[in-house]
């Protein structure tokens, strides 16, 4: 596959993505350098491009992704791949707030930690943080997996909703209306299922499964002081 | 949504330009007006005066009257002052005083003329320039980027509590703290308790800007006798709101974010060469280069640098 280079610099980000878009449309895949951690890179990218951007990148990027592959070398900003419906997007370093805010579909790979709010309000897909998950991760996901591997921040997986957060390793504290439930042989399976692509399966790990406890499902304005938290 | 920045370089140079690169690059943050704290070399005594005065045409009468209110405190103008006018109705002025007696209440007596001529810092080192416009606007109009100093602070405000008018842009100064001066990114909600409990203190705020509360509150705090971080630590449970604010003295800057870990603080850090900002990419304005940033994502998180190696602790 032909290779193609975008620089960034300080050029406008309408312009490099739509260069995007155009080295997409010719299947030719990307490798974009100078990124200077700016935002909105690789936003709304189609099915089969592949990019990998050398250095960091800042907000947004990935975002509306509906079939990339895409590879940061470093760190990101907030909100990567936000609503992203399909694709794959890989983190080599620190993934900041918000990674995978209401996504739909697709994988986010992180392998360093995740910052706060990892998977706020997801509703499909799937999330692996090699590292450690900020504080209040999960927030109100309404579907989909967050899977940590090193542990997890304060508040973890706070007014969850239906989807799942599993983590080994410590967790700082739990959110509200949180139950944590010992996985099945089966659940375990379908996550080393999804660890196994990444090759980080590891069978000696203790899972800790976290799920809504539905109570807020049925919140009623009377009871508001019993899930004040702080 | 404000953008704040921070500047501290290892040896005195050419900050006034880092500062300006760094909120030219948030400039998206916050369009109604842009603000710089800047550390100029610091004088043995006397002290630099920024503000501006509301109605140009009463120029003459607003120094006439200010001088007559710092000769009865024991001080006077030293040299001529620097004034700014363009087509806005306001101007602002640089002055350069010697020390009052008493420099509490010499503010104190400066501010009965508030309505009409505002001093916004005063420092043996501060010097607070802020106005309507955009970082590059700002920075033309006053000459930020030819400003020498240690160390300062940036902000572009995007204004959610109160007016857009000069006055109410950051930084804030700490009146009448000399050489302490604030950038805030978020909202507090009872900074009219706060604010009223320290206006019965005898603290005097002149805008309607939650901002202005903070540098007071940890100041006043200090004067208590609380290090400035014990001060940032205690500022994260007693102030309410979201937030994500920067102080800095003389000696360095410090910075707290509220419990709810709601917005952003990056920074640079190269071995006291540093710089933090609202956003990764403005870091990257400073430190082209691929370095380690450190993200300070989480809840209830504060910390001080120090300029070239100054404690903040003591």
């Amino acid at each position: 596959m032909t290779e193609t280079i975008i620089d960034v610099g300080q050029r406008h980000i309408r312009d490099i993505n739509q260069d995007m878009q155009a080295a997409a449309a010719r299947g030719e895949a990307m490798r974009v350098i100078n990124t200077l951690s700016r935002h909105n890179l690789g936003v709304g990218l189609p099915d089969a491009a592949h990019l990998s951007f050398e250095g960091s990148v800042g907000y947004y990027c990935g975002g509306l992704n509906t079939g990339a592959r895409i590879e940061i070398e470093r760190n990101c900003g907030w909100a990567l791949g936000e609503g992203m419906a399909k694709g794959h997007i890989t983190v080599g370093g620190y993934a900041g707030m918000s990674c995978g805010a209401a996504m739909i579909g697709g994988t986010i790979h992180v392998k360093g930690n995740a910052g706060p709010r990892c998977g706020v309000a997801m509703k499909g897909g799937n999330i692996v943080v090699e590292g450690k998950i900020g504080y209040q991760s999960g927030f109100m996901a309404h579907a989909g997996k967050i899977i940590a591997l090193g542990g997890a921040g304060a508040s973890c997986a706070d007014a969850l909703w239906q989807g799942e957060v599993w983590v080994a390793g410590d967790v700082e504290s739990l959110g509200v209306d949180v139950d944590v439930i010992e996985p099945t042989a089966e659940e375990v399976a379908e996550v080393d299922a999804i660890l196994d692509p990444l090759g980080l399966v590891d069978s000696s790990r203790n899972w800790r499964k976290m799920v809504s406890g539905q109570r807020l499902w049925f919140f009623e304005s009377r009871d508001a002081k019993a899930w004040l938290m702080i | 949504m404000c953008g704040i920045a921070g500047r501290i370089l290892s040896t005195p140079g050419t900050v006034g330009r880092d500062l300006v690169n760094l909120m030219d690059a948030q400039k998206h943050r916050g369009a109604d007006s842009t603000g710089f704290a800047v550390y100029t070399v610091p004088r043995d005594a006397g002290y630099v005066l920024r503000g501006m005065g509301f109605d140009k045409t009463a120029l003459d009468r607003d120094l006439d009257d200010f001088q007559h209110l710092l000769k009865q405190n024991g001080g006077d103008l030293l040299g001529d002052p620097v004034i700014l006018t363009d087509t806005n109705k306001h101007y602002c002025f640089r002055l350069e005083i010697s020390d009052p007696k008493d420099i509490s209440a010499w503010v104190r007596d400066a501010d009965t003329l508030c309505d009409r001529f505002e001093i916004q810092s005063c420092g043996r080192s501060l010097e607070i320039i802020k106005d309507i416009g955009g970082a590059a606007e700002v920075a033309d109009k006053h000459g930020v980027r030819d400003m020498i100093g240690s160390h300062g602070l940036g902000h572009a405000r995007l204004a959610t509590e109160s007016s857009v008018l000069p006055n109410a842009s950051h930084p804030f100064w700490a009146r009448p703290f000399s050489d302490v001066a604030i950038v805030h990114n978020g909202q507090i909600t009872d900074y009219f308790t706060q604010r009223d409990r320290l206006g019965r203190q005898g603290y005097q705020f002149l805008t309607e800007n939650d901002s202005e509360l903070i540098a007071v509150w940890v100041s006043d705090q200090m004067q208590a006798g609380l290090t400035m971080e014990q001060a940032l630590k205690k500022s994260i449970t007693s102030i309410d709101g979201v937030f994500t604010f920067m102080i800095a003295t003389q000696d360095g800057i410090g910075f707290a974010k509220d419990r709810f870990a709601m917005k952003p603080l990056v920074v640079i850090d190269q071995a006291g060469d540093l710089a933090a900002a609202t956003e990764e990419q403005a870091v990257r304005r400073v430190f082209a280069e691929e370095s380690d940033v450190i993200n300070h994502d989480g809840p209830s998180l504060f910390g001080i640098w120090g300029v070239g190696n100054r404690s903040l602790a003591a």
